[in-house]
């Protein structure tokens, strides 16, 4: 199907796109398209006005200061895989970032578009979940920080008010001797997670962990972070890592067409454990 | 309120103009308005891979975005892979010559993403690359061993 007619604006400034932005109702931001285009042509969103971004400049812009990255909305999901700094500051970005989609798809999509999109298989929200990225969000009514945290309300569904724009995600700079592990299960090679653990670990120098962080996707209706604090202490020995299974009793993860939420929750384990189990090995490796 | 707007685009290394609504996708105008039906369209939704192109050498949907997002940029499509006087360029004979295609529904797409791939590992690098290099292109017909093995022979000279 083809989408309905819209009228169409490239601004060259985000102050203007943020202009056009204003109304809110039937506008709709074109990033990188890949989930916006499919979605007009499903006639499940009929914008009648589509404001392209493309073409402000410094909205694609990764910069890092002391392991801290700042990482524009427009940067190209494939450019944040490219990009070597990125991955060495927060292995989990290149992690998680590699199963978003395909080749072609990555040139195209966006960081940003994938966070506002808020799919609930979207690995770049996981990572940013368990990085604690802020999200930086302007309107023409002024701006405002949001944590990845406390961003996602539900599938599809953000904070993001209609006439709201996302235009950087900052991640704070990772401890020395973190590692990160990524995990996901899906029915076709590179297709939609099913269901996706993200982890990192911190150690200490003797492989202790100081810290962990776990979080889920496709067991909840956000990406679900999951408190790992009895890590602490550890050194991911297999009964620390059983553990986990615990933590996840009660989880009601929903069926659809090619799984079961029960399958969901048993799988949730395994991948849970592997990513954590692998965030060590990193994590040592690392230090 | 959808009024048409003027497109300029290089294509195979020929600008074209069109005049196109906003709607309208990149593929559509490519086999449409361009008459280059060699960009094949299937799910027309971003999944299936047939339609890809490259943008700036670079492989997308083409049904993903368009026509007027690519004002002013370079694409190149399957019918830019050949010689002007018809003969196949190299990664075409070895797809040929190894069985790379049956219907030939997908073979545009896995051409132009098999020439991004061979641009960034000339010397082809491993199976396991090229598949995952492949794996965003639906094949139905070959089980894919044989495109792998045609991009594999390609390798090692100018795609």
């Amino acid at each position: 199907m083809k989408p309905a007619p819209f009228a169409y604006h490239a601004p060259d400034t985000l102050d203007e796109a943020l202009e056009l932005l204003a109304p809110g109702d039937g506008v709709r931001v074109l990033a990188g398209g890949q989930s916006l285009v499919p979605m007009m042509k499903a006639r499940a969103l009929r914008p009648t006005v589509v404001i392209d971004v493309n073409r402000i400049p410094g909205l694609a812009v990764v910069e890092e200061e002391g392991g801290a990255l700042r990482i524009g909305a427009l940067t190209r999901q494939q450019a944040l895989l490219d990009n070597d700094v990125a991955g060495r500051a927060q292995p989990l970005l290149h992690a998680a970032g590699r199963f978003a989609g395909y080749l072609a798809t990555r040139h195209r999509g966006t960081v940003g578009g994938s966070l506002a999109f808020a799919a609930p298989w979207a690995e770049l929200s996981a990572a940013m979940v368990a990085l604690d990225a802020q999200l930086e969000v302007r309107s023409a009514r002024g701006e405002r920080t949001v944590p990845a945290r406390s961003f996602f309300t539900g599938p599809n569904e953000t904070v993001l008010e209609p006439d709201e724009l996302l235009t950087s995600v900052h991640v704070p700079a990772a401890a020395p001797r973190t590692g990160a592990g990524f995990h996901e299960v899906s029915a076709r090679y590179r297709d939609f997670a099913q269901v996706a653990a993200a982890a990192t670990v911190t150690v200490d120098d003797a492989g202790v962990c100081t810290a962990a962080e776990l979080v889920l996707l496709c067991v909840a209706p956000v990406p679900h972070r999951v408190d790992v604090a009895h890590l602490v202490g550890t050194t991911g020995d297999a009964a620390a890592l059983d553990a986990v299974a615990g933590l996840l009793v009660g989880l009601e993860p929903l069926d659809d067409i090619e799984v079961s939420g029960t399958y969901r929750s048993r799988v949730a384990v395994t991948l849970a454990k592997r990513a954590l189990g692998d965030a060590f090995d990193h994590a040592r490796g690392a230090a | 309120m959808s009024d048409k707007r003027v497109v300029r685009v290089e294509v195979n290394g020929a600008w074209h103009d069109g005049l196109v609504e906003p709607r309208r996708t990149l593929s559509d105008f490519l086999r449409d308005d361009l008459d280059l039906t060699g960009t094949h369209v299937a799910c027309e939704n971003g999944f299936c891979g047939n339609c890809n192109v490259l943008l700036d050498g670079e492989t997308v949907r083409s049904c993903l975005m368009f026509a007027v997002q690519a004002d002013g940029r370079s694409l190149t499509t399957v019918e830019g892979l050949a010689e002007p006087d018809g003969t196949l360029g190299r990664l075409q004979q070895a797809f040929h010559d190894n069985h790379g295609l049956q219907c030939g529904f997908c073979t545009p797409a896995m051409l132009l993403t098999a020439h991004e791939y061979l641009e960034a590992y000339p010397d082809g690098g491993t199976d396991e690359q090229i598949r995952e290099a492949i794996s965003g292109v639906i094949c139905r017909c070959t089980g894919y061993q044989h495109i792998v093995e045609s991009i594999r022979a390609a390798a090692g000279g100018a795609a």
